[in-house]
């Protein structure tokens, strides 16, 4: 076997401290007697060009470069490699320089080392082979989960870069938390105004791509990998045609079945077809089964009869679907909710009337909830003293460790909105911490601060805290006994992950962190990838966060998607990975249990593990797992490292 | 195990086994700084802490080497998310083990260093290097 040395001088860097003339006597004792190159500087282009004529040259057939770290340039030699047409794994690079000559007082110390060191890379090169990267077809097309801001975000940027994207909400509606709020925090924006457009896209939009909205559905199962993924997609029966309802409401006017709606956090009534509020958007009533009266076996067809647009509108006999779509990439966008404020103790949700939590407050707020926009007592009454309670179950170890985040900024918005509804009422925040970062929120704090009819009281612990009735039946807050009057009050609980989000990550493997919130790939570089490949975060799933972030994350995972999966380009599958030899497999699944990518799969008719290399990242540590030495780690082999070794012990 | 009674100062040698994303970058960092450190370790790299065999550390005392040192990312900082807590796992269990056949412990160190401790790589190498050179080379004769 012909191996090359080349060693370089690195000007002085290297060659004030390491003697290549030196190198050159001891390489020819050397295994299989390489020769030896002297380049001044190998990384330049004259350096390179030395290199790569040198190689044409000589046809080694391994190479060992003694120049700097590999950190640095192991990936410009490769290249320069493959330029000649040699494999580029063939390369061994020895380190010289950062962790040699420059860290070694004695040049006489220096050399020795460095030649034990070049030994041990001819020792390793000898074992190394030749490896390919693989070629793989994939699917550009996205799925998105969640249609409130991020995933509106997401599938409209994706559809606009000509991706077909099928969207799955499993409300009736799109918009997600904000489309129920009437004004945003920090400038009061008006939000149908700022969601609407938005929304008007996601159904009516022309792109190049498609979006494919299913509401009320679900994604039950997920199998495949990266550009590769196949969904099964439930959906449940909305028994209106979202093509050709027109919106009227006619059916719901016949429906003879009321019940409470959720939408209105339970406030108000509806019917059991209905839409879930005014100015929802699909712009389309859903029948829900359960409050039919047909589920109890009577005959109605009130609403189908009541339909001014046909026969085919109102479909009572619709079923369940499982649709499946093959799609490339995933991006979660399930959102958050709210933590339940009865489970913080002592301050009266549930159990009090005039104890609201911040979701039933906005519908309050907003002139299509249950009180068209009045701010009034259950009596009907006008407040004359609201409490608004900040840090319901936040940074609190009892309940929820973390910051929300956003509530002190929607609490100042309330502040700001009851007093333009109720200029008189007194309102009194209380508050364990005040976050309101950026450079908007502080104006809704000033407005807050500066009105007269406003008081701050701080807490320690919500524990301190208590609402009760008195005998007048008005409500009283107090804070370590000291209590005041209120007529209305407003809890700020913690936000939470959505319903669903765990069966969801289990389903799709990705991991959760403490809180329940999706975990990042990484929370700084990479904090739009989940640990899954090709499962990319956004919005208030992976934590607590405003619309503006929200967008922005959506975009930020649409960057992933486009950037890793385009149309008619292969993804390149890098070599360094590690792959099974099935006949020494005992499928005692230990490299499965230790695989940090969920890479590893068990095929249980042959009773082996299999590899993906598409998930794996080539970490190897599943090589050193592997109890019957089955495994190999691709250009990271035993007898590559053993013989390295061997080579600078000798 | 005994100690070494010559006169002449004991170099022992060290094999190094550096992970590509942190302990390696640290020691690069260490002479992008020219912080000097001592010559006895030969750093040998892999991608990850959690690649490093068991066997492996064996091997290199039979071998000839006098100790080994594994060097991580710090916990919850691994580039593949957990593989330095296997190698934690490993090197508690392989230590175990050495202490049974009666290799000292500091024959084989586990320790982390990020990309940008150059000096603590520079200061962790040099007391190895120190609590071998103290142990004196090690024995592969004993039954």
């Amino acid at each position: 076997m012909k191996i090359g040395i080349y060693f370089c001088n690195c000007g002085c860097n290297i060659a004030d401290k390491i003697s290549a003339e030196a190198v050159g006597k001891a390489a020819i004792s050397f295994p299989d007697k390489p020769y030896l190159e002297i380049v001044d500087f190998i990384c330049s282009e004259d350096g390179k060009l030395q290199f790569e004529e040198s190689l044409k040259l000589e046809q080694p057939d391994r190479v060992v470069v003694a120049a700097c770290s590999p950190r640095d340039h192991e990936a410009t030699f490769r290249r320069c490699m493959t330029n000649v047409g040699m494999n580029p794994y063939l390369l061994q690079m020895v380190n010289i320089r950062e962790q040699i000559a420059w860290v070694t007082e004695d040049p006489k110390v220096a050399t020795e080392k460095a030649i034990a060191a070049i030994l041990g890379a001819v020792c390793r090169v000898r074992e190394q082979q030749p490896l390919e990267k693989k070629l793989l077809e994939v699917c550009p097309d996205a799925l998105v989960i969640g249609a409130g801001p991020a995933g509106m975000k997401a599938a409209l940027a994706l559809a606009e870069a000509g991706r077909s994207v099928v969207v799955v909400e499993r409300t009736p509606f799109i918009g997600g938390l904000p489309v129920r709020f009437e004004d945003l925090f920090p400038s009061l924006e008006c939000a149908p105004c700022m969601l609407e457009p938005l929304m008007g896209e996601m159904l009516h939009g022309d792109f190049p791509g498609t979006i494919e909205l299913m509401t009320l559905s679900e994604v039950v199962a997920v199998t495949g990998f990266y550009g590769n993924f196949n969904v099964k997609i439930r959906q449940k029966p909305r028994h209106v045609s979202l093509h050709e309802c027109i919106g009227c409401g006619e059916c719901v006017e016949a429906c003879p079945a009321v019940t409470t709606n959720e939408f209105n956090s339970n406030a108000s009534d509806c019917k059991a077809i209905d839409f879930a509020f005014t100015g929802v958007l699909p712009n389309a009533p859903y029948l829900k089964e359960e409050i039919c009266i047909r589920s109890r076996g009577e005959e109605c067809r009130a609403c189908k009869d009541a339909c001014p647009m046909g026969e085919d509108v109102v479909d009572l006999d619709e079923v369940e679907k499982i649709v499946e779509r093959r799609i490339g990439s995933i991006i979660l966008a399930t959102g958050a909710r709210l933590y339940d404020a009865s489970s913080v103790e002592g301050l009266g949700m549930g159990v009090l009337p005039n104890v609201f939590d911040a979701l039933q407050f906005e519908r309050m707020l907003s002139s299509t909830g249950p009180t068209g926009g009045e701010v009034a007592t259950s009596e009907g009454i006008a407040p004359a003293a609201i409490a608004i309670i900040h840090c319901v179950g936040s940074l609190d170890d009892a309940h929820k460790p973390y910051c929300s985040g956003i509530c002190c900024q929607y609490a100042f918005k309330f502040n700001h909105l009851i007093t333009a509804k109720l200029p008189a009422t007194a309102i009194t925040h209380y508050h364990r911490e005040l976050v309101v970062p950026g450079k908007a929120a502080h104006t809704l704090l000033n407005h807050a601060v500066k009105n007269e009819n406003t008081t701050m009281k701080r807490f320690n612990s919500v524990t301190d805290l208590a609402v009760i009735q008195d005998a007048t039946g008005r409500l009283q807050v107090s804070v370590k006994g000291e209590s005041a009057p209120a007529d209305m009050v407003i809890l700020c609980p913690a936000m939470i992950p959505a319903e669903g989000s765990a069966s969801l990550a289990a389903l799709l493997d990705v991991s959760l962190d403490a809180s329940g919130f999706y975990l990042e790939l990484h929370g700084r570089i990479d904090a739009a990838q989940s640990t899954v490949k090709g499962v990319y975060l956004a919005g208030s799933c992976q934590e607590p966060m405003d619309i503006q972030r929200a967008m922005l994350e959506g975009m930020a995972s649409v960057g992933h998607s486009l950037a890793g999966l385009q149309p008619g380009r292969m993804i390149e599958i890098e070599p360094i990975t590690a792959g099974v030899d099935e006949t020494h497999c005992a499928g005692c699944h230990l490299c499965i249990t230790v695989c940090p990518y969920h890479a590893i799969a068990f095929n249980p008719e042959l009773n082996v593990s299999r590899i993906n290399a598409v998930l794996c990242h080539g970490c190897g540590t599943c090589v050193a797992a592997c109890p019957a030495g089955a495994i190999t780690g691709h250009h990271f082999t035993n007898a590559q490292i053993m013989a390295e070794m061997e080579g600078v012990l000798k | 195990m005994t100690m070494q009674t010559d006169s002449a100062i004991f170099e022992p040698k060290i094999i190094g086994f550096l992970c590509n994303w942190c302990s390696y970058a640290g020691a690069d960092k260490a002479g992008g700084m020219q912080v000097p450190f001592p010559h006895n370790v030969q750093v040998i790299r892999v991608m990850c802490s959690g690649r490093v065999d068991p066997q492996f550390i064996l091997s290199a005392l039979v071998k000839g080497a006098d100790a080994v040192i594994i060097l991580a990312c710090h916990p919850g900082d691994c580039h593949y998310k957990e593989g330095n807590c296997r190698a934690l796992q490993r090197h508690s269990m392989l230590t175990l083990v050495l202490g049974q056949l009666g290799v000292e412990k500091e024959r084989c160190r586990l320790d982390y260093v990020s990309a940008g401790e150059g000096e603590k790589f520079s200061r962790i190498v040099t007391e190895m290097v120190e609590s071998v050179r103290k142990l004196g080379p090690f024995r592969r004769d004993l039954p």
